[in-house]
């Protein structure tokens, strides 16, 4: 009994060693320096007051940058949805229709989900040019691994009884999914959709700084020229769809439990 | 609803048999040459201890689990029976009588699944299942909104969608109250008496093996070890 304590004794303090040599390591590489900070938020509370009023000129370029914003999440959410639905299928214990494909679909979907969707960006906008359709392509290769995931987990965690009861009636495994396991999870995939969609429209505000269109490009632009008007005229505006999008996924989800 | 749950190209007029049954899982016997038939018309009640077979009997005998032996019904022995799950595995999100229609998946393809599409012919069966379990108006409700009873009759339903002619329930009343146990032992028995069908259920109590089967097996440690005739008390339904 004794030495069965000293033994999780010794772990638990071996983990803290562990974790203080990891945190003096990430010190010494970002080597954070609070003095350095004091001293230069005055120059940034100066910047910030120049960002006042906001400045909302040309605002039928501001919307067409919103709605290029909007259309790379959606879009490229929906692409995302279509490319992880085959992959689910190969990467859920329930559904997998072929045991070894198992793990090889997995390491895409991490592969897919490793690299950001500003990499993906910045590497198609050589292959299609500038603009938003680079943009999408980065949000549903990076997107497709994160929902290909989710659902994946959900369907893992899912209640299979009636599954199994759907198999003993003589249905195929392909039907059993389609009115049985898809319906029964779509609270926690619709709203991991839903999510995604969220984070993709915060995502591709970022997006622009690769040339890949959106309010990001605005962003950058105006950041490039000290433009703090402009600057805070686009943040508001990346605020505004967020927490339009977000109550709007909001209300589908409740709908949909 | 006059629709006849027990056609003439049914098995109603077949019964079970199980013959020479094993089955070893990870190297253990968990049965040893069980063989028990059932006739059409006829309920029997499966009991013993936890642990003594029972449930494994019953999967076996619906094609969940692979074993050696004999499993037809009538003479075919290809066809399963329908097995009524202990906790009723209801699809929760689904409406009462798409649960009752996943027993006649096997005869619609995967594109009128996918599309629910279902021939009339089954949404009328579906609804006389229902009917005939007492739930006749619950057919738009969703599975979540039942009671436990009213959950295990809508799983008797989906069993009966089948159109199997044997039925096979797993203490279907285990998690039930005595009324609604009552209630579900009752039409298993009317099931079997009235409609023809043969049914092979287990249970833990006694006094409801002897009020509504006709006979009781016995099993332990995987053999039917025990048989008794109860047919003269509940000949009539």
């Amino acid at each position: 009994m004794r030495k069965g304590m000293r033994a999780t004794r010794l772990k638990a303090g071996g983990v803290l060693i562990v974790l203080a040599l990891v945190y003096a390591f990430c010190l010494w590489v970002v080597s954070p320096d609070l003095g350095r900070l004091w001293s230069g938020l005055p120059r940034l509370m100066r910047w910030l007051a120049t960002g006042f009023p906001p400045d909302f000129s040309g605002p039928y370029d501001l919307a067409l940058r919103a709605s290029e914003t909007f259309a790379i999440a959606t879009l490229g959410t929906t692409a995302a949805a279509i490319l992880a639905l085959p992959m689910v299928l190969f990467a859920a214990r329930p559904v997998m229709p072929v045991a070894w494909l198992y793990h090889p679909v997995r390491a895409v979907l991490d592969t897919l989900r490793g690299i950001d969707a500003l990499v993906f960006a910045l590497v198609f906008v050589a292959a299609v040019g500038l603009g938003p359709f680079a943009g999408m392509i980065g949000v549903a290769l990076h997107s497709a691994g994160t929902i290909a995931k989710l659902w994946s987990e959900a369907l893992e965690t899912a209640d299979l009884a009636p599954v199994e009861a759907a198999l003993s009636a003589g249905s195929s495994r392909a039907q059993a999914f389609v009115f049985v396991l898809a319906p029964g999870t779509l609270p926690q995939t619709a709203s991991a959709l839903l999510y995604m969609w969220e984070f993709n429209i915060r995502a591709s505000t970022v997006l622009g700084v690769v040339g890949a269109g959106g309010l990001g490009q605005d962003l950058k632009n105006a950041i490039d020229l000290l433009d703090f008007g402009r600057v805070l005229a686009d943040l508001i505006i990346i605020v505004a769809m967020v927490v339009a999008v977000d109550r709007m996924s909001a209300r589908l989800r409740r709908r949909l439990l | 609803m006059s629709t006849a749950l027990v056609s003439e190209d049914s098995l109603g007029a077949s019964g079970l048999r199980l013959s020479g049954i094993s089955v070893a899982l990870g190297g253990q016997a968990v049965l040893s040459d069980v063989s028990v038939s059932v006739a059409a018309g006829e309920i029997v009640a499966l009991q013993g201890p936890s642990g003594a077979g029972k449930t494994t009997l019953l999967r076996v005998a619906a094609g969940l689990i692979p074993a050696a032996g004999i499993i037809a019904v009538g003479d075919d022995i290809k066809a399963r029976p329908a097995l009524i799950f202990q906790h009723h595995a209801l699809a929760a999100r689904l409406a009462v009588l798409d649960n009752v229609l996943i027993g006649s998946l096997s005869r619609i393809g995967l594109l009128r699944t996918t599309l629910r599409l279902w021939p009339d012919a089954e949404i009328t069966y579906a609804e006389a299942c229902l009917a005939k379990v007492g739930l006749a108006s619950f057919g738009p409700r969703r599975a979540d909104t039942l009671s436990g009873g009213q959950r295990q009759r809508v799983a008797i339903a989906r069993a009966l969608a089948q159109r199997a002619g044997v039925l096979l329930a797993d203490e279907p009343v285990a998690s039930l109250d005595p009324e609604s146990a009552t209630l579900v032992m009752s039409l298993l028995r009317d099931l079997a008496h009235n409609e023809g069908l043969a049914v092979l259920v287990s249970l833990h109590q006694p006094d409801l093996a002897r009020l509504y089967a006709d006979r009781s097996l016995r099993i332990s440690d995987g053999r039917i070890v025990d048989h008794d005739v109860f047919g003269l008390l509940n000949s009539t339904a």
